[in-house]
């Protein structure tokens, strides 16, 4: 017999800004602490870090191997053009590498940050040539074409740095996620402040790594993101990608129109509000839902402990990917969490007045972009 | 009859088998596995599609016309049957809905590169495709009536493909009530048709109207009836709501409804054309909605914001002047200017959505700078305008001569459409392209890498198409190659106008033509236009209120009156209402009262009887 | 052989009700499905020995019974009957199947349903006018109890309302078969036509009227049809399935059979008015559905529409409307079926049926997709578009019609248009946009932070649906084989008035 809908409809928590803020200098972890929670962030990141360090390779493969290629069929192979290679490809049965360019294009797109910057300098407008005389040279094509569009090929090359840095920026997370689930197995992280320290613990290591990218040309090294930029992986790259793919993102097909005339999306940049911790998990695997690739990559790469734990939940194996989506939510505020806490730009414990003002403005910013996200999966 | 043609009823069968042959994908029944293996699939079969086509294409060019027959359904008088006709003229159409086909499968590979209901998409385009190869080949009205409405159910179907979006329930419901009203309409009259000329196949009809005698009135509302299916298939005033909404769905659908499906309704209403002659009315109606749709859409085009509305609403306007030449009985130039269109459409949608996925936008005042950047969509914008317009010699360029050349000694009014209509688009396209590649770098277009192959290669295969397109046509024509088929009045006038639209295009100031004006009479134009006529808000308040209306009252008359009655009686006859209402053992004494009661009656008046 | 389908219901109720202790209710739905099986088994026999060329009665079987009174066993079976019978078998089958977890009573439900199968095929079969009452009137009791005891909050009204109707239905009915022999001083109740020699043609048209009004409650044509929403929407899924796929075909059965077989001669005096009727009948059915919010009575008033087509093919009366009479009964049998099982998965997986609360129900993950997709093409159907059952239906009908009273075809054809209307309300409102199933709040903020958790639909419980689908679309892309079935026999019933009017003009 008929159910009563109320036990089918489940409102989440909306805390305040006010609240995140409240959290946030407390140095209290965004998500509950609670057992269940742990596995769901940890598993969940071991499955996306497996997924991250395929898409850093192809990423890395792309831009080092198929820059400038007109035509790259082959792109998703990582070189390796043997049948049982290329039926896996043709029958689907692989990762899902549009989604990793999905997100490439989110950076190139929103365009913040360090690198993005770089991107306009002399200096690259300077390699850039550099590499557009040696092409022009050899391609007839591109010697056509450069000429009547000037600014294609350095378009493609910014696209290409970004593709690269975004695949030196994955390696690093694959990594320590990765490290993270051993070192919940381990014992050594057991609670979500555990974790969020863990995070935040490697985004500090690794903070200040070099940012650079060179393609090899005919045994002729060619720089596009020279050491002496001195891009790093931080603030140049972590910043930039939170921002064009946590937060702002771009509108999904699938829920919102883009008819001008209904005015459904913002023509300002900065009021974006698609990105990993705005989307509704609802609707994943439905039509126009972009993140739906990566639920899929990560449901393929699901540690046995977190499906056993999704079986028992809903509908079971029905929806695990909505689960997978709603786990990763989770965990994407533990990492946005851990990059905040890494970045307050005085220590927390500091008792100078001016220091606790300028951490109090710098957790309210966050605290009030933070408070329209999905909140609700946080209790 | 050589193989393939005799396998020729095959052709349809292959968008058929792609959609059931992606159904494993779209029913998640495979789950593990991505759904690009049904789109691969569905790409097979378009391109077998293609090849056998052109097979027959090639035989019937060596041979001449064939025709293809199997009954399908036969009592008493009625006999429906599924009948091929592979002319080339036929053939001709199949050849562009295959390959269009192809080109936007192809560019769906890249545009919907992060879709995950990949495989619903490519299944919808394979019934697309299937319905759209029967329309075109379809030798009777009946199948040709079958197949679009069809069509009418996969443009509901793909329109809705995002189904969670709030503006697509919408789209998909208008898109799919405003074809059905058409079709409806079509229906009537292909049932009275029906039942007066017995047979339903083109060539039987065609003899029928000869001999037919009808009454100037039943003739007139058949007419009607034949028109209307097709005007709600090409996005004809008053019945062209849908278009604009439809762009709400996948833009590679677009590229399809804007160049192929449009034209298969295009084609049916010219198989019917012979047919109209029974009726003036219907002609002129036909000349009345062909000028509106040609000059109202291409003013309409103009006001959009919108990126993809403004180059849809021109489709209506060109439709327009297809009905036109088919009011006037001119087949061939009707044909002409629908392949002419067509490819180029096809093309400008093309280009119009590696914008859109590249920019994430389509609101024309974000757009901006990108002509130095993107190649290939630049050079395809450039080629589809230049198709579209009368400026240079390509597809439209002729298709304009030549009815010029034809309407002007009769039809000045009708010329003098045409030539508006082309000036009018030359302008909608000159503003377009200034705003979108030439004009300054926004927020949204400031990083913009041109998109990946399989999105480019179609794109710069159709333009090769498009610019090679007055070949292609004058297999259609052999005499349109030849300048002489102009004279140079027709010529002149033709380049006349587009150059007015272009150099009014140029000049014109964009920022100034987008900020409303200050002077209230442009401005209540402009809105008028940018609003479509404001359609929408008639349709909302005399139609859509006339019906919803009707259904109020005839629901609170069944509430209130009949059931009302009923309630009373009930309780009248039966002590009380409350009884009627909860006491159910009470009714079993009654029912069995009744029925002993009936059966009494019954032996009663038997024995009466016999005795 | 006919008599076997009687039996194996009949049967399979006794065994049932006189099964030693209590078995489980899995057991009593195995030995209801195996019953039921057999019965279907059975028909299609039947229809394998049936020769379609011939299109008067077969197979026929004749037993004296009570002699005294003209009341005889007496079966046949014709291109008319044959089709129902098959679809009763079917759609019992399905009901059947579908009911799951009956906690109540399974015993009696379960035989129940197999004495109403039964009872239908007697009443299809019957070649005696009161055998043909006694079926029909034995069919109600069982129905009446399934409504009244497993229907919803409301059916003890709406279980009386039915009876009523069905009561005064069958009085009018036992009335003019009575009234048959009175004015015509025999007991024959056999299926001859009967002509103005024996009886004066007022007394045919006063006959006819009251079985037209009898057998227009059944079906039901407006204003008799109010009994219907509330009986749908009171009733349980299968009982639904039952009453729209199989209960109503008896009466636009019995319009033809009893109504145009009996009183040919009259007919025609009363046709025209009949189209008229049949007109509003369809244009109020449609309006009205598009008003409701309740899916099932959206259903239910849809029905009222595409069963007001059938009597405008019986009031044309052209071989091809009788024929495509038989395709529409086949048609919407198995298409009201299909959307009735749908409507009552979503029922029972989100606890209502509001058209003002679901929303989104195709979502992948988390909402109904299988049941959403069968849905549209079930309401594609019903909407008559071409490739599935509807549309051949349909443009039989109008086809077969339109010479002899084309306005009242034409408003009928708008009335089927607006079917699209109502039909496209429900899938975009229930099944597209976010899924939600609570009214939305003044906060489409909020709203869109739902977590909906439905269950899932298991397989098993979507396959009556489809394969009722599969047979909506098998007889809407391969008609054939049921016109070849059918039209014999609507050949010959279509011939009727005329045959009769030359057997007249011979005599006289």
């Amino acid at each position: 017999m008929p159910v009563i809908p109320a036990l089918l409809t489940v409102a989440g928590g909306r805390p305040s800004a006010a609240e995140l803020e409240t959290s946030l200098l407390a140095g209290q972890t965004l998500l509950a602490d609670s057992p269940e929670h742990v596995v769901e962030v940890v598993d969940v990141l071991c499955s996306y870090g497996e997924v991250l360090d395929a898409y850093s390779i192809n990423l890395i493969y792309q831009a080092e191997h198929q820059f400038l290629n007109p035509f790259p069929v082959f792109r998703f192979l990582d070189g390796d053009l043997s049948p049982a290679k290329i039926w896996r490809h043709l029958n689907h049965d692989r990762i899902n590498f549009e989604y990793a360019e999905y997100c490439m294009k989110a950076m190139l797109w929103h365009g913040t940050g360090g690198l993005d910057a770089y991107l306009d300098t002399p200096a690259f407008a300077t390699d850039c040539a550099a590499i557009i005389r040696y092409k022009t040279r050899r391609d007839l094509l591109l010697g056509v074409l450069h000429p009547l569009f000037p600014n294609f090929l350095p378009e493609a090359i910014r696209a290409a740095a970004t593709t690269h840095a975004l695949g030196q920026f994955w390696r690093v997370m694959s990594d320590l996620f990765l490290d993270l689930a051993r070192a919940e197995a381990a014992g050594e992280v057991a609670s979500i402040p555990a974790v969020v320290e863990f995070i935040k613990a490697g985004l500090v290591n690794a903070a200040a790594n070099p940012i650079t990218y060179s393609v090899d040309l005919g045994g002729e090294r060619f720089w596009v993101l020279p050491p002496e930029a001195g891009l790093t992986f931080l603030v140049d790259v972590a910043v930039p990608y939170v921002e064009a793919v946590f937060l702002r993102g771009m509108p999904f097909l699938g829920t919102v129109s883009f008819n001008a005339q209904a005015q459904q999306i913002s023509p300002e940049l900065e009021q974006f509000r698609y990105g990993a911790l705005y989307a509704d998990p609802l609707p994943t695997m439905g039509a126009g839902i972009p993140p739906s690739l990566l639920m899929q990559d990560m449901y393929r790469h699901l540690p046995e402990r977190l499906h056993n734990l999704y079986r028992l939940r809903t509908r079971g194996e029905g929806d695990v990917r909505v689960k997978i989506c709603s786990s990763f939510q989770k965990s994407m505020f533990c990492v946005t969490n851990a990059a905040i806490n890494g970045t307050f730009p005085q220590p927390l414990a500091s008792p100078d007045p001016a220091a606790q003002a300028a951490n109090r403005a710098y957790a309210a910013a966050w605290a009030q972009r933070l408070a329209g996200a999905r909140t609700d999966c946080l209790g | 009859m050589p193989l393939p043609s005799q396998l020729a009823w095959l052709i349809p069968l292959y968008g058929f088998c792609g959609m059931v042959l992606a159904l494993p994908w779209a029913s998640v029944w495979i789950k593990r596995n991505g759904p690009r293996p049904a789109a691969y699939l569905n790409l097979l079969l378009t391109l077998v599609a293609v090849l056998h086509g052109s097979l027959i294409l090639r035989e019937v060019l060596a041979h001449g016309p064939q025709h293809l027959d199997v009954p399908w359904f036969q009592a008493a008088d009625l006999n429906l049957r599924i009948g091929m006709d592979l002319s080339v003229t036929n053939l001709a159409a199949l050849e562009l809905v295959t390959v269009m086909s192809l080109a936007c499968q192809v560019f769906a590979l890249g545009y919907l590169d992060k879709e995950w209901s990949l495989a619903r998409f490519y299944a919808l385009v394979g019934f697309f495709e299937g319905a759209m190869a029967g329309v075109v080949l379809s030798s009777n009205l009946f199948m040709s009536y079958f197949l679009l409405e069809m069509l009418t159910l996969s443009t509901y179907l793909l329109v809705g493909f995002w189904y969670a979006q709030p503006l697509v329930v919408t789209a998909a419901r208008d898109a799919f009530l405003t074809k059905r009203v058409g079709d409806v309409l079509l229906l009537m009259a292909l049932v009275a048709l029906s039942a007066w000329a017995g047979s339903l196949e083109f060539q039987d009809l065609y003899r029928w109207i000869d001999t037919a005698q009808l009454a100037p009135l039943p003739a007139a509302l058949l007419g009607l009836g034949l028109i209307a299916g097709p005007m709600g298939k090409c996005a004809q005033f008053p019945m062209h709501l849908w278009l604009d909404e439809a762009m709400e769905g996948p833009n590679p659908a677009s590229i399809l409804r804007n160049s192929a499906v449009v034209t298969c309704g295009a084609l049916v209403l010219l198989k019917l054309m012979p047919l109209l002659r029974l009726s003036p009315l219907a002609i002129d109606v036909l000349l009345v909605v062909g000028s509106i749709s040609a000059i109202g859409g291409a003013l309409v085009a103009i006001a959009q914001v919108d990126l993809k509305r403004a180059c849809s609403y021109s489709t209506t306007s060109y439709l327009g002047l297809v009905f036109l030449a088919i009011a006037l009985q001119q087949p061939l130039l009707a044909l002409l200017l629908l392949f002419a269109h067509g490819l180029a459409k096809a093309l400008l949608f093309m280009s119009v959505g590696s914008v859109i996925a590249t920019t994430n936008c389509q609101n024309l005042t974000e757009l901006g700078g990108l002509a130095s950047r993107m190649p290939a969509t630049t050079t395809a914008f450039l080629v589809a305008a230049a198709g579209l317009t009368g400026l240079l010699p390509l597809g439209c360029f002729w298709c304009f001569g030549l009815m010029v050349e034809t309407f002007l000694p009769e039809h000045p009014l009708l010329t003098a459409v045409v030539l508006l209509t082309n000036a009018l688009t030359a302008f909608n396209l000159v503003r377009l392209f200034r705003q979108v590649f030439l004009a300054k770098p926004h927020a949204k277009t400031r990083r913009t890498p041109e998109v990946t192959w399989l999105m480019a290669l179609p794109m710069v295969s159709l333009a090769v198409v498009v610019l090679l397109s007055p070949l292609v046509l004058s297999r259609l024509d052999p005499a349109l190659l030849h300048l002489r088929a102009l004279s140079s009045g027709s010529t002149l006038l033709v380049l006349g106008s587009s150059l007015a639209g272009l150099l009014a295009g140029v000049v014109v100031q964009l920022d100034e033509f987008w900020s409303r004006s200050l002077f209230r009479p442009l401005r209540l134009l402009q809105d008028l236009l940018a609003y479509d006529f404001y359609t929408e808000r008639i349709y909302k308040g005399t139609i859509v209120a006339f019906v919803a209306g009707l259904a109020r009252l005839i629901s609170s008359v069944d509430r209130v009156f009949v059931n009302g009655l009923v309630n009373r009686i009930g309780s009248a006859s039966l002590a009380s209402a409350e009884t009627l209402k909860f006491s159910v053992s009470g009714q079993m004494q009654t029912y069995v009262f009744t029925v002993v009661a009936a059966i009494l009656l019954l032996l009663g008046s038997l024995v009466w009887l016999k005795a | 052989m006919l008599s076997l389908l009687l039996l194996i219901p009949f049967l399979g109720a006794a065994t049932l009700l006189l099964w030693p202790s209590t078995p489980a209710p899995g057991r009593m739905r195995a030995i209801a499905i195996t019953a039921l099986a057999l019965q279907l088994v059975w028909s299609l026999r039947v229809l394998v020995a049936f020769d379609p060329s011939f299109g008067g009665m077969q197979l026929e079987e004749s037993v004296a019974w009570v002699e005294s009174i003209g009341l005889n066993y007496q079966l046949g079976v014709d291109g008319l009957s044959l089709p129902l019978v098959l679809i009763n078998a079917a759609l019992t089958l399905v009901s059947a199947v579908c009911t799951r977890d009956i906690s109540q009573r399974p015993r009696i439900y379960f035989s129940l349903l197999l004495v109403i199968s039964g009872a239908v095929n007697g009443a299809f079969l019957a070649e005696n006018l009161l055998l043909f009452f006694l079926f029909y009137e034995l069919e109600l009791i069982p129905l009446w109890l399934l409504i009244s005891i497993w229907g919803g909050a409301d059916r003890a009204y709406a279980a009386t309302k039915f009876l009523i109707f069905t009561a005064i239905s069958g009085v009018l009915i036992l009335g003019a078969f009575l009234g048959l022999a009175l004015f015509t001083g025999t007991v024959d109740f056999s299926l001859t036509p009967i002509v103005g020699e024996r009886l004066a043609m007022g007394s045919q048209v006063v006959l006819l009227l009251a079985l037209l009004v009898g057998f227009g409650i059944k079906i039901p044509l407006v204003p008799f049809h109010t009994w219907l929403p509330d009986a749908h929407t009171q009733a349980s899924t299968p009982v639904s399935v039952l009453l729209a796929g199989v209960l109503l075909k008896l009466g636009t059965y019995g319009v033809l059979r009893f109504c145009l077989g009996l009183f040919p001669e009259a007919w025609p005096l009363i046709a025209p008015g009949l189209a008229i009727w049949a007109a509003v009948s369809v244009l109020y059915g449609s309006l009205a559905a598009i008003a409701q919010r309740d899916m099932k009575r959206m259903v239910a008033y849809s029905s009222v529409g595409h069963m007001g087509t059938i009597l405008l093919a019986a009031a044309a009366a052209t071989p091809l409307s009788l024929l495509g009479a038989v395709f529409q009964m086949v048609s919407h049998g198995l298409i009201s079926a299909l959307l009735f099982l749908l409507v009552g998965i979503v029922y029972r997986k989100t606890g209502t049926r509001d058209l003002d609360v679901l929303r989104g129900l195709l979502n992948p993950e988390r909402g109904l997709p299988f049941t959403g997709s069968l849905m549209i093409l079930g309401v594609m159907a019903s909407a008559g578009l071409p490739g599935m059952a509807g549309f051949i239906s349909e443009f039989l009908v109008f086809r077969g019609s339109i010479s002899a009273f084309p306005l009242a075809t034409l408003l009928c054809m708008v009335g089927s248009g607006l079917t699209a209307v109502y039909f496209l309300l429900l899938v975009n409102r229930a099944f597209f946009g976010r899924l939600a199933i609570t009214p939305p709040t003044a906060d489409p903020s909020a709203d869109g932070r739902l977590d909906i958790r439905l269950l899932g639909v298991d397989l098993r419980e979507t396959l009556p649906a489809l394969g009722l689908s599969l047979a909506v679309v098998g007889l809407g892309v391969w008609p054939a084989g049921l016109g070849l079935l059918g039209e014999a026999t609507s050949t010959a019933l279509a011939q009727l008035p005329a045959l009769v009017a030359a057997a007249q003009g011979g005599l006289g």
